[in-house]
Order: structure tokens, then sequence, then C-alpha cells
């Protein structure tokens, strides 16, 4: 048996600068990258072809897909994009006060939502013509900055500096469903819902991982955590088994810090980013990639409680 | 002269006349009546002489006619019976009169017709005899002519002589069948014997006349061929069983062979295996093949497959365990036990072959074993390096024990034991390097990673590379800060005179000292911040500076890696503590080293309007002397203060709104939204933004592209 390259094939023509966020697609398998050079790209993870580069005005910090023609960018210079693939260009949906960190879009709601570090969430009609007026349907204030948003079903996560968690309702943005506050000690750094939308997995600067539920009732306690993969700053993907709370795998070390990951619709590709984080300032670093491997069973398949942890 | 009998009739004839006419004389009749008479009486005499004369006639004819019958019966007696005829009647021969002749040929037919009659009652016994054989052979209900058909017309000898052969062939034919039924009610008979079967109902089925030996048996074709196809079918089941007994006395040899089972147990079932070979016809034991002889033997074999399989199963179980073992012993991970449990249940109910397993378990023992043999030297090197790293840490331990010079019981044992460890500690790097390598190769010969317990072993060493240097750091900096304190403490004794240096964590601080030591920390602290802001001419200083801001920016990493949740976090607390304080300089905090009350006094500055932060901003200042859990707690809020040291790069940087932010906790402390019971947590909020690597690297970008000068 030879070593197969174990940590995926590279992606040709990776952006110039570092990645701040790279998502699969719900229909196919295209990646779309956001950027710190300043453009959002469309690749077909398959064919391993770019389909398609959108300059923007600043680093863009975030995307999503809305479908497999279009799709919206989050960006620096306070501007929340629409981009139509097919017809290869992109307008101005609306505007933040400041740099606008992270974008979803809500299939449930029909809404794109932005989070930003004006301390406010804004959300957005996709299909109203450009400018904020027309096209925004609520702006709603935060404690902090916005570091992190993620959605599920009806519910909304937002993470903000100084450990705040909201959860809101989409259906009621009124107020918050839920004010919580982090239970890690350390900065939130990303904010994740769970795919059976029972609750969300918050990570930390230090390196931790809080699996929380949105209904606090005994019973919703007891509820399966389900695998979830993790990538952190020292270059490693794991993927973890929630309910055991043991680690399932570790893939090979990447070149440098994990800065993006992605499941593809049917979990059986992963997408990596690795790019450097800024988390140690400016220094030099590995250039920016794009890895794309096969996800075999074996790796996120949680294991039947036989043997003792191993040591890790 | 003698009269004849008709002169006689004459003379008395004429008497009569005589007497007739004197009758007519005196009657007186007349002449022709008297012709008339005459005429009558001569006319009756001749009537009379006719009618004598027609008799005599009739007589020769009755007689002419009897020897003819006779001699026609004659001559047809003779031609039946195939016989010349004894006499032939010549026409013209005369054999004297014919009452001679007849008289001759009477007795003759009396002869030939006795004698036909003897030799057609041969005939009749022949033909009846034929005719009982016949349906003796030909069976009842066979329709058979009660009268046997006589030829009258052929009763010679040739033809009794033909009946009699045929007679002798059925006769023949008859015994012939008679034996024929014999011999296969012999064979019958033995095969029924060996067999155990019942040989009046098998015979009985056949043919129910055959069960009684005395009784008229049939001895038709069908009845045969019943019999033979009986025999036959019976030697077919006999057949059949030997064989099914011969199989099952191999696998009883088998067995015995594959569990060397002892001769008595074998001696029981001899008289069968001795038969192993055997051919059909030397088998003549009586029930020797009978259904119940053979189910016995039957239950023997199965016994015995239960044996076997039961002691291949503890086989299977044994031959688990010894690979279990192995790779337990080299630390490899072993086959699930699910899969093991199914196959063993498979084995007791059939469904595989132990056989196959065993072989599979040890074809897999013996590639576990090559596996093991090949890890041998790697695994040997790295019980040396866990038994170093456990010498390690006991070195670490005894390192943090302030008494380990004191003399004790076993004091020289122990110092003994650390210099060796030191060695061996010493030697580790190298220790780990040669492990790794030897491990690389291993893996890129073998094409496979090397797994301890389940997890790579070069993942093991790199993590320990890294706890290790992260530990060489955490020394260093202890170092540091030691060489810190100690200059501290002389500067403070060349101010103020000899003061007790509160920088020990495990001196067992009290409460009063709070102040003191709270004051000194701030000393110092302000020293250090007062050493950043206005630089002293003193390399020293710098150097400790540079220290500091290296130690600090190595903390920030040992924070920043996100990857390893377990990390041991090894910050020096008292050096944390000046962070918060090195930015105070940013607001007007004081620079002077002296002025202690000054320094206390900023923070509440800072936060004129949350009172309550204040306060805990102060005590938890001041804690860290007390004793060692709550400078374990501070340290992960220095932890979170230390994030705010990239303020140090950022202020520098002119973030296009950011930066007011950093002014405005400056004045005044915004509450945050929610109720936060962190309080210790809030100051930083208030005065110090945590900002994202996001948020740090869009300013260093923004600075690289339009350079603003703050």
């Amino acid at each position: 048996m030879t070593l197969v390259p174990s940590i995926g094939r590279e992606l040709s023509k990776p952006p110039s600068d570092g990645i701040s966020n790279l998502r699969f697609s719900n229909s196919s398998d295209h990646l779309l990258v956001s950027s710190w050079d300043k453009s959002v790209r469309l690749y077909d993870a398959n064919a391993d072809s770019m389909r398609g580069e959108f300059k923007h005005g600043g680093a863009v910090l975030d995307c999503c897909f809305h479908d497999d023609s279009s799709g919206f960018s989050a960006s620096a210079d306070h501007k929340v994009r629409r981009i139509d693939f097919s017809a290869g260009k992109e307008d101005i949906l609306g505007m933040h006060d400041e740099p606008v960190r992270c974008v979803e879009y809500s299939y449930a709601a029909g809404q794109v939502i932005t989070g930003s570090w004006d301390r406010t969430i804004k959300c957005w009609d996709p299909r109203a013509a450009s400018g904020p007026e027309r096209s925004q349907i609520g702006t709603y204030k935060q404690p902090e900055r916005v570091n992190s948003l993620s959605l599920v079903g009806n519910h909304l996560v937002v993470a903000t500096a100084g450990r705040h968690v909201n959860i809101y309702d989409l259906r009621n943005m009124s107020q918050p469903e839920q004010r919580r506050e982090s239970s890690l000690k350390y900065q939130t750094r990303c904010v994740r819902c769970y795919p059976n939308g029972t609750g969300y997995a918050l990570s930390s600067v230090e390196g931790r991982v809080s699996m929380e539920f949105f209904d606090l009732s005994e019973a919703a306690q007891a509820k399966n955590y389900g695998t979830f993969a993790t990538g952190g700053c020292d270059g490693f993907v794991n993927v973890w088994d929630g309910n055991n709370k043991k680690r399932l795998y570790q893939y090979s070390k990447y070149p440098t810090s994990i800065a993006a990951l992605s499941f593809s619709r049917d979990g059986g590709l992963l997408a990596i980013a690795s790019s450097y984080t800024f988390e140690e300032g400016d220094k030099p670093h590995e250039p920016d990639t794009i890895f794309v491997r096969n996800v075999n069973e074996i790796e996120v398949k949680p294991k039947p409680k036989v043997y003792p942890n191993p040591p890790a | 002269m003698a009269k004849d009998p008709i002169l006689q009739v004459e003379t008395t004839c004429g008497s009569l006349l005589y007497k007739n006419q004197i009758i007519w004389d005196e009657v007186g009749e007349t002449e022709t009546d008297r012709d008339k008479m005459l005429l009558e009486l001569e006319r009756e005499c001749l009537e009379v002489y006719r009618r004598k004369v027609d008799k005599a006639n009739r007589c020769r004819a009755q007689l002419r006619q009897a020897i003819a019958d006779a001699e026609a019966e004659l001559a047809s007696i003779c031609s039946a019976m195939g016989e010349r005829p004894v006499h032939i009647r010549q026409s013209d021969q005369s054999v004297g009169s014919l009452k001679l002749e007849l008289g001759k040929i009477l007795p003759e037919l009396e002869e030939m017709q006795k004698r036909k009659i003897e030799r057609r009652n041969q005939f009749l016994l022949v033909l009846e005899e034929v005719e009982n054989i016949t349906n003796d052979i030909k069976g009842q209900g066979e329709h058979v002519l009660s009268k046997p058909p006589i030829d009258e017309t052929d009763l010679s000898m040739r033809k009794l002589e033909e009946l009699n052969c045929h007679l002798q062939a059925l006769q023949k034919e008859k015994s012939d069948r008679v034996e024929t039924i014999r011999k296969h009610l012999c064979t019958l008979y033995s095969h029924c014997s060996v067999l155990g079967m019942d040989f009046n109902e098998v015979v009985r089925q056949v043919n129910p006349t055959l069960t009684d030996p005395e009784g008229p048996r049939s001895l038709s074709d069908h009845t045969i061929d019943n019999l033979d196809a009986a025999v036959q079918k019976l030697r077919e089941v006999k057949i059949q069983r030997m064989q099914k007994l011969q199989d099952l006395a191999t696998t009883m040899l088998e067995l015995w062979n594959l569990m060397d089972t002892p001769i008595e147990e074998q001696q029981e079932y001899q008289h069968i295996t001795c038969n192993i070979a055997a051919s059909e016809h030397e088998i003549t034991q009586a029930n020797s093949l009978s259904e119940d002889f053979i189910k016995y033997v039957e239950a023997e074999v199965v016994r015995l497959g239960e044996v076997k399989a039961s002691k291949m199963k503890e086989l299977v179980v044994k031959k688990r365990s010894e690979l279990e073992e192995i790779c337990r012993k080299t630390h490899m991970l072993p086959v699930s036990d699910s899969a093991m449990d199914q196959t063993i249940v498979a084995i007791e109910s059939g469904i595989v072959d132990a056989t196959l397993v065993l072989e599979h378990l040890e074809q897999h023992i013996s590639k576990v074993k090559e596996e093991a043999l090949s890890r041998k030297e790697i695994l040997e090197k790295v019980e040396k390096w866990l038994s170093a790293c456990d010498e390690e840490s006991w070195l670490e331990e005894y390192n943090r024990d302030d008494n380990r010079y004191n003399a004790g019981r076993g004091a020289h044992l122990t110092l003994k034991r650390a210099e060796k460890a030191r060695n061996l500690v010493n030697k580790l790097p190298v220790m780990v390097e040669a492990l790794a390598s030897k491990t690389i190769v291993w893996e890129r010969e073998k094409g496979i990673e090397f797994l301890y317990d389940g997890i790579r072993l070069l993942s093991m060493l790199e993590e320990y590379n890294l706890l290790r240097q992260e530990r060489e750091e955490e020394h260093r900096r202890q170092r540091d800060h030691k060489k810190l304190q100690g200059q501290l403490i002389a500067e403070q004794e060349a101010l103020y005179g000899s003061k007790p240096s509160p920088s020990k964590p495990l001196g067992g601080k009290k409460a009063p000292r709070m102040s003191t030591g709270g004051t000194a920390t701030n000393r110092r602290l302000s020293l250090g911040a007062g050493m950043h802001q206005t630089p002293k001419p003193n390399k020293k200083a710098d150097q400790r500076q540079v220290q500091v801001d290296g130690a600090l920016s190595t903390g920030r990493r040992g924070l920043d890696v996100a990857g390893l949740p377990s990390r041991k976090q090894s910050m020096n607390p008292c050096e944390q503590l000046q962070s918060p304080l090195v930015r105070k300089p940013f607001s007007p905090i004081s620079t002077t080293v002296v002025a202690s009350k000054a320094n206390i006094a900023t923070p509440q500055q800072l936060v004129p309007n949350s009172k309550s932060n204040a306060v805990n901003e102060i005590s938890s200042f001041a804690t860290p002397v007390k004793n060692n859990n709550i400078i374990k707690k501070l340290e992960e809020e220095k932890m979170m203060m230390m994030m705010q040291t990239p303020k140090n790069v950022a202020s520098m940087i002119p973030i296009p709104s950011t930066p007011a932010t950093i002014s405005v906790p400056m004045q005044t402390a915004p509450t945050p939204l929610n109720n936060n019971n962190n309080a210790r947590f809030l100051p930083e909020k208030a005065e110090v933004i945590e900002y994202s690597f996001e948020e740090r690297r869009l300013a260093f970008m923004l600075q690289s592209e339009s350079p603003i000068h703050v």
C-alpha cells in the first residue's frame, strides 16, 4: 500500500492573498471562495477549474451561495454585494457603516442576513433593486461588533466581540429570542449551527469548542451532537464525535492555519482553506491554498464505545 | 334214403293238400273256388318264401355291413394311432364265410379300440399334467381351458412323445422357476436379515402365496419379476446403507485422528470400521445395516462432530486471545470484538466452518507477528522515550519542590535519581529525533503509518516536541522573571531598604500583605511600564523590554494557536499583570516608577462610571499575591488581556473608525447591553477592545496600502 497524499488535491488558481471563507453549494460541487485579495472566486471543485472571479472594492470577508447561479459577499468596504455567476457581474445590495464581516442567506425566510463591525445585523431582500432603501428589510443592534453568524431553519445565531451570543427567531426579529454569553472564556472565533437545528457550536481563540442547544430543557440536553470538523491555526483538521467527546480522526497537517472548512452537500468532499489567519500579526507564511479531499466514512463515523480512549 | 326235410315238408304239404281235398270234397267246394284257394295258398306260400329269403338277404347284408364298419373303424383307429392296420380286407379275397370274417375282425377291432382308449388316456394324462403345470406357471387368474383339447385324429405315439416332451419342458420350467424363486427368497432373506427388515412382510408384499412354504406358490412371470425387483431393490438399499455406513466410518476415523481419541473408545466401533472397504456381498451379518444401527452410528459421528466443534471453538478463542495479546504487547489495535463474537456464534450454529476461521486466524496471527517483529525496535525505543518522559515529569515536580535539598530519609536516593533524570532529559531531544527518523523510515518502507495504540507515533512525538518547547519557554520566562525580580528587589533595596520579595507564588502570603504586595507589584509593573515608555539608557532594561515583549508575543502565540485543546498554559502571572498597566500608559498613567498610589488610582480613573468594575479591577490586581489558585484564575484573565497587546500595534495603525472606540472607554465606560456576571471581563470591554484577527489584519492591510501617521 502506497502512502496516499492525505491532505487532498490542491485547487488551481487560488486567491493571491488570505482566504476568509469558502463554501460548497447546496446543489452542486461548486465552491465559492472569498479572499483578502478583494475577490470572490467560484470554482468547480471536481473539475478543478475556476468558473468566475469577481473583484470588489475591499477585502472580502465572507461569501455565501444563493443558488448555483448567484451568491452574496460581505466586504471590508462596508458593502453587501449580490453576485450573478452566469452573467458574470455583481451589484451592491446594501451597505453597513463599518466593514461587513459575515453574510448568510436564509432559505426559510428568503432573506440575506449580514453582520458587521458597526454592531448591527441587517436583513435584505435579495431580489430587490440595488440600494439599501429598497432592499433593506431590517437592522438590529448588537451589543458588540459581529464576528460570526449562522443560520439553521428559523434560528439565527449571532456571535459578537465580548463573547455575546444572540439567538433570533427569523420570524420575529424585533428582539432576540435568547441573549447568552459564550460559555468559553476566550474571544469567540466562530459559531455554526447544527444541521439538525437543535443548537450550535461555538469556538474560541483558545482552541475549545462548546456545544449548545437552543432549547434549554432537560430533554434537549440529551440529544445527539453528531460529528463535526474543526480547523485550527495549528494547521490540523480534526473530526470529532460530539457524543463521545472524542477525536475521531486527524488529517495530516496542512501548510498553515486552517482559515475555513466546508463539507459538500453530500458530505463526500471537504474543502480546506489553508491560509494564514493573522493570529500572530504580520509574518511570513505559506502560500494560501485550497485543498479538496474526499471524506471517508471511517473518518467521520462515530466509533462504537469499545476501546478506552487512545491517549490523545 | 333219408327224407330231407324239404321232402318231408313237401310230404307234409302233400298230405295236407290231400287232406284239403278231402275237406273240399266234403265241403263241396267248387273247382274255381278250389283253384282260387289253391292259388291263394300258393301265393301265400310264396310270400312266406319270399320273406324268408329277404330276411336271409338282410342278414347277409348286415354281416357285410358289420364287417365293413368294423374294418372302417379299425382303419380309422389305426390311422389315428399311427399304426398300420393289421388286417386289410381285400374284396376278392375270400376268407371264408362272412361270419368267419366278422369273427376275425371283431376281436381285432376290440383290441384296437382298447388300445386307442389306453392311448387316449395317456394323452389325457399328459395333457392334464401340462395343463396343471401351465396353470402353475401362468398363475391364478390366467384363463386356462378347463378341458385340454385332444386331437382325436392324432393319437400317434409321435404325438404322444411330443406331448411328453412338452410336458417335460414345462416341468423343467416349473422346477426352474421354483428354483429361481427359492434362490431369490434366499437372497431376499439374507438382505432382510442384514437390513433388519421383516422377511415375511417383504415376501408377502411381493406375492402372498410365497410366504407359505408348503402351499401352492405362484410361479408366474409377474411374481418372479416382482421378486427379482424386490431383491434388486433391497440390494440397492443395502449398497446405499453400506456406503453411508462406510462414509460414517470414514468420518469417524478422521475425527478420531483429528482429536486423538483413545483406543478404548474406538474399539466399540471396530466392527464398523473394519468394513470400511467391504463390498456389498461381504456384508452378511444380521442387522449390520439396519436403520436403527445406522442411526446409532450417525449419532456417534454427530457427537464426535460436536466435540470437534467445541474444541475448534476453544481453539478459535485461544487463537483470538493470542492475537489480542500480540497486538496489546506491540500497541497495535486488534480486530474488533463484535466481528469475532459474531464469528463464534456462527461457528456454534454451524454456519461457518471453524477450520476456515482457524486458518484465517492463523494467517492473521502470522501477519501480525511479522508486523510486531518489524515494530519491535521502534517499540523498544518508544518505551525508553516514555520512561524518559516519566522521569522528565518527575524531575519537573522535583524541581518545583522547594524542600528538595532538605536532607531527609532517602534524600540521597532522590538526588541520585534527579541526576540520572537530568542526564536522561538531556538525551531526550536526540532520543526523540532518532525515534522520529526511524519511524519515518519504517513508515516509508511499510507504506503505512506507525500507530501506537491507534495514534500515529509521529503525531505523538510532535506533540511532545511542542510541549517541550512550551515548557522550555516557560522555564526561560520564569528565569527571566526571577532575574527581573532580583533586579527589582535590588533596586528597591537601593531605594527603600530591604523588603521581602513578593514574587514567590508559594510563599503563602497572607492578606495583610496585600497592599504592600500590591504596591510592590504595581511598582514592578509600572517599572516595566515605565521602561516601556521612557526608554532608559539601560541595556538591561531594553533587554528586559525585549524579553517582555518577546514573552508577551510568545504568550500570545501560545494562546492563538487554536488547535490543541489541552495545552498547558504556563504563563507567568506576574508578567501578565504588566500588560493592562502597560496599556495604561496610553491614558494618563504616570510614568514614574515610584508613584504607587497614582498607579493604583489610575484604573479607577479609567472607569469612573463603573464602580463595581473598578473595585473588581483593583482587587483582582491585589489578589494575585495571595495564593496560587487566584493566580491561575488571573492567568486566564490576563490571557484575555494579552489579547489586548495587539493594540500596541493597532494603535500605531490608524484604523479609520476603530481608534475612536479606543478613546471611548477612556472617558465613559459603556455598560454592556447584557448583564455580564463575569465582572472581571467587563473592564476589558470597557477600556480595551479585544480585536479579532480579521480586524487586526484589516488595519494592517489599510496601513500598508495608505500609510497614515498617528
